[in-house]
């Protein structure tokens, strides 16, 4: 620390004085290299994981400047569609998987496939990782950090009950009936019905046995047993009533708020809320992690990333450098620390941090059976303007499943046209 | 009969004051809720069982805030968009409204039709448009800019409330200064604008509030190195994983603090219009 | 130049300084007949440089097929595909619905409940001024706040706004006012109409303050009520006014879909889903620009038509 400050504020100090007197800006003389980098951290706990990373990446290489650019992530794609067809883009951006299929059709994103292979720290990363950002062979982005997919229950409860933890949609579907308690105001599932809802009808629908787009890229949903799905998904507020009432209008901040407050016994989401939860409810005794049950055709839990890709062909190379940085152990842990994330690293995931810590199990063992979302151009855009409607229009019981389920195959056959 | 009048009046103040008390509840309620909310530790704010007032007061909801949002340099952004937009709203649309106001020309009412055309086109499809013109100007990221975009869509705004005001005004004040011999634009500026200063002032405290709280354009024509403004920052602390309820109610409280001071300032100046009489004509 | 003039003409004799003030030139322009197009240039060139072209594209775009994630075939001409489409789209039509059942009630409650406070606070009772500070508050805040808030206070689960019902009896136990359908679009109406009514307070408030008092003096004498004094001299002194608020209201509510992308993004099952958020959902996660624009082109069509025929009716332009 005091090495870097002795290095840095000379040089700082001397070229700001030379800056100064041939009114220079201070980065012509000390040859560094401008980069601004987009991305969609908020909170506070993202904020100061991205400075650590920012701070050791700063003592690393001088050189190059990182000016963080945050956008909130519902304007996101606004922003930077704008700065694509407005001729404007950043040097590097923070693409989540779900994501990359638009962006890469519409021209934002650069090949980076040789500059991948050439990484000596590519040998860290299992193939799967890239697997959402690669399209034809050429792969366009570093994974910065991963969100597992993952479910949160009431450990005291289902203890109290004489329950384990569930492993199958039926243990899942039982467990949520008999830890329901009207009286209580007790329901045993937090379904996520609101805006961000939509992922987990298709991964019904997937666990039911039918994929949303087959290899040869058709539409693969099956009219039955999209119905199925839908019928056991909805069902379990229409007709177990092991739901909340309000599901229709839950969304992220609803649904953990009901588990925090012990509304509800189990909830879906993935790593990235796992200190929120641990802020109000003791780890390992009042709640417990588990990973996403096997549906009755396979099971279906995501694995998604949120990639770093290089926007802009001017700087590259200082561009590169930077998406680089995130798969050093010590960014990637440092940055775990203050936000949970799970690293992308196999090698940092392998830290003590993570792997010492019993709550992390459930997502350990889901990095191996985990799957990437289905990703296709417009594929974000159907599950929530088609699919999320119309799960919440069987909740609220406007529909029937097989209507959404009519609603939900003709729209994809729209958005894929 | 004086004492009907009388009765009728009293009548009439006890059902004023009943609305004005209803309504000022309701108004005021959930800004009172926020406040109490802004002082409360999460735990209070999350909770099985309501928690009215604080168990524990807390400033830290601030104080976070203050650290995570750099809001001086956002607030000084916002002011420095706010006054140049009132600025230029104030200097092009008076004379336009007044010209909307006081001739009958060809063309009258498809012009005033074309000024309000310009906010018909919904937003969401104009930015990407819009961010291309201001970088051709050389006016992206700058509070210059963004002062230019929102006038584009407030000038509209402006020029349609305070033709109001000065249709209001009487025509005979005016006739009789022309026949004093002073020009049109003499009557104009020594006649009509003051007596019409309480639209005026009522125009710009709107045009002010839509852009010290305008949130679209600021995020897409701004960057958080250059001249981005105060609600783009409260946006970006609702964070995507967490619940930060006591700083949005804090950033809540801090946001309409300024703009209540002005509207403070500017209730002291409208009184005094009416107590000097300048308005009765 | 302008000196050797002056000095040349002799009779009136004229300073230098009067030739070349720019007040006096100024005001001899404003004796011209161009007068009145030459205080509308500087408004209406600072306008078009901006919003011209803007506007312009989003007509194009309503023509062309444009859509960001299918590169291929974009920028092509296709005529009324995207306005045909239209014509068969369900949500469109159900968005077109909601969007009027959305405005109207926003429109009315904002009005009736606005001139009400702005009538009330006319009276200049004792208190009147801080009551018309609170009452005008909500209007400050931003939507972000506002609907925020408002999302926390009727939050089914820590929502104060239950707790008190409950606690009076109106309610049995915490409802989940935007998860059901017959309750979502009220409740949105609510929030929208506590946020913005100040907006015709305000403005009624300072219309009234221009309101001759003699004219109520004259309606006392002739024995006319406190309705009749409202129907015949309130209401029509102030119809510019009024007329510019509601048209300038009734825009803000078609366009923006700030709020309802807070409280409902158009759920539960498109219960409040209303043209602007349809729009927005097609250009920023369908990436279908050229579907957005013609919705885009629809709402500006119906606005203009709403606009014209209004001022047409409320007589705003007669002398």
């Amino acid at each position: 620390m005091t090495a870097k400050f002795d290095r840095r504020s000379v040089l700082k100090l001397g070229g700001g004085m030379l800056a100064a007197s041939a009114l220079l800006p201070h980065q012509a003389f000390a040859q560094q290299t401008a980069i601004n980098y987009w991305h969609t951290f908020t909170s506070q706990s993202e904020a100061a994981g991205l400075q650590a990373v920012l701070d050791l990446f700063k003592a690393a290489h001088p050189d190059v400047a990182v000016t963080p650019e945050n956008i909130p992530n519902p304007e996101f794609m606004a922003k930077i569609t704008a700065a694509v067809v407005g001729g404007s883009r950043p040097n590097v951006t923070m693409v989540a998987s779900e994501r990359f299929e638009d962006l890469l059709a519409m021209g934002a994103l650069s090949d980076m496939t040789d500059r991948i292979a050439g990484w000596e720290r590519r040998a860290d990363f299992d193939d799967k990782r890239f697997a959402s950002i690669t399209k034809d062979g050429k792969t366009y982005g570093v994974p910065g950090f991963t969100f597992v997919d993952w479910g949160y229950y009431r450990k005291d409860w289902f203890d109290e009950a004489g329950l384990a933890a569930p492993t199958t949609y039926d243990e899942f579907r039982d467990a949520a009936i008999k830890l329901t308690d009207a009286s209580k105001g007790r329901f045993g599932f937090g379904l996520r019905g609101g805006p961000g809802g939509q992922n987990f009808v298709v991964n019904v629908i997937e666990a039911f046995g039918s994929p949303v787009k087959k290899e040869d890229g058709s539409i693969g949903l099956d009219r039955d047993i999209v119905i199925k799905a839908l019928d056991w998904y909805a069902g379990l507020l229409v007709k177990d009533k092991a739901v909340p009432p309000s599901a229709a209008n839950d969304g992220f901040q609803q649904v953990i708020s009901g588990f925090q407050t012990g509304q509800t016994a189990m909830i879906w989401h993935h790593t990235g809320s796992y200190q929120d939860i641990a802020s109000k409810l003791k780890p390992g005794v009042e709640f417990g992690t588990f990973a996403m049950p096997a549906g009755p055709a396979t099971r279906v839990a995501r694995l998604a990333y949120a990639y770093n890709c290089i926007t802009n062909d001017e700087n590259a190379d200082a561009a590169w450098e930077w998406i680089k940085f995130w798969g050093e152990p010590d960014a990637a842990v440092a940055f775990l620390e203050k936000t949970g994330y799970m690293p992308a690293s196999t090698v940092a995931a392998q830290d003590e941090r993570i792997v010492g810590n019993p709550m992390y199990k459930a997502a350990a063992d889901t990095l191996g059976f985990g799957i990437p979302q289905p990703s296709f151009p417009g594929a974000a855009g159907w599950a929530q303007n088609t699919v999320l409607p119309a799960l919440q229009q069987i909740l609220i019981g406007q529909a029937t499943p097989d209507q959404a389920a009519d609603q939900i195959i003709e729209g994809l056959a729209a958005a894929i046209a | 009969m004086a004492q009907t009048r009388t009765g009728s009046n009293l009548i009439w103040n006890i059902v004023s004051y009943a609305v004005l008390i209803v309504l000022a509840l309701l108004s005021i309620g959930p800004l009172l809720w926020m406040l109490l909310t802004s002082f409360k530790v999460d735990d209070d704010i999350v909770t099985r069982t309501m928690v009215y007032f604080p168990t524990r007061f807390t400033l830290e909801n601030y104080i976070k805030l203050w650290n995570q949002s750099g809001y001086p340099v956002l607030v000084i952004n916002s002011l420095v968009t706010t006054t140049l937009t009132v600025a230029i709203c104030l200097f092009t649309g008076t004379i336009a409204s007044y010209a909307f106001s006081r001739f009958n020309f060809p063309g009258r009412t498809p012009l005033m039709l074309g000024y309000l055309v310009v906010r018909m086109f919904p937003a969401v499809l104009m930015i990407i448009p819009l961010f291309i013109v201001m970088r051709n100007l050389g006016l992206f990221d700058t509070s210059l800019g963004l002062a230019v975009a929102y006038t584009s869509f407030l000038l509209p705004l402006f020029v349609w409330m305070l033709k109001g005001f000065f249709d209001a005004a009487p025509k005979e004040l005016e006739s009789a200064a022309r026949i004093d011999g002073s020009t049109r634009i003499g009557a104009m500026f020594r006649i009509v604008i003051p007596i019409a200063r309480n639209g005026l002032v009522a125009t710009c405290v709107f045009v002010a509030i839509a852009a010290w709280n305008e949130y679209l354009f600021a995020l897409m024509l701004t960057s958080s190195t250059g001249s981005r403004t105060w609600p783009v920052g409260l946006q970006l602390m609702v964070g995507e994983f967490q619940l930060p309820w006591g700083m949005l109610a804090a950033g809540g409280i801090i946001s309409i603090l300024p703009v209540i001071v002005l509207f403070a300032l500017v209730q002291r100046v409208m009184v005094a219009g009416i107590t000097a009489g300048a308005v009765k004509g | 130049m302008s000196r050797g003039r002056a000095m040349a003409a002799l009779p009136p004799p004229r300073s230098t300084w009067d030739a070349i003030n720019p007040l006096r030139m100024l005001g001899e322009l404003s004796e011209t007949r161009y007068w009145m197009y030459l205080l509308l240039l500087p408004s209406a060139l600072l306008i078009t440089a901006i919003v011209l072209f803007p506007t312009v594209y989003g007509f194009q775009l309503s023509f062309t097929e444009m859509r960001l994630n299918r590169p291929a075939g974009n920028g092509a001409f296709v005529g009324l595909k995207h306005y045909q489409r239209m014509l068969a789209d369900p949500i469109f039509w159900l968005s077109l619905r909601n969007t009027a059942v959305w405005v109207t009630f926003s429109i009315v409650i904002e009005f009736v409940v606005g001139l009400v406070a702005a009538l009330a606070l006319n009276r200049n009772l004792p208190g009147g001024k801080i009551l018309a500070v609170l009452i005008l508050v909500p209007y400050f805040l931003p939507n972000v706040v506002a609907g925020n808030m408002w999302a926390l206070m009727l939050d089914s689960r820590v929502g104060v706004v239950n707790d008190i019902l409950v606690n009076i009896g109106l309610l049995d136990s915490y409802k989940a006012w935007f998860a059901d359908p017959n309750t979502a679009m009220a409740t949105a109406i609510f929030v929208e109409a506590w946020h913005s009514f100040p907006f015709f307070t305000l403005l009624i408030m300072a219309g009234l303050k221009g309101i001759p008092a003699d004219l109520y003096k004259a309606a006392d004498i002739d024995g006319a009520g406190a309705f009749a004094q409202l129907r015949l001299i309130t209401l029509p002194m102030l119809r510019t006014i009024i007329a510019a608020a509601v048209i300038l209201r009734v825009i803000g509510l078609v366009n923006s879909p700030d709020l309802l992308l807070i409280l409902t993004q158009g759920g539960p099952g498109r219960s409040t889903q209303v043209l602007s958020l349809y729009a927005f959902q097609n250009a920023y996660s369908d990436f279908n620009f050229g579907y957005a624009g013609a919705l885009s082109v629809v709402m500006f069509v119906l606005l203009m038509l709403f606009a014209w025929a209004y001022i047409r009716l409320s007589k705003v332009n007669q002398d």
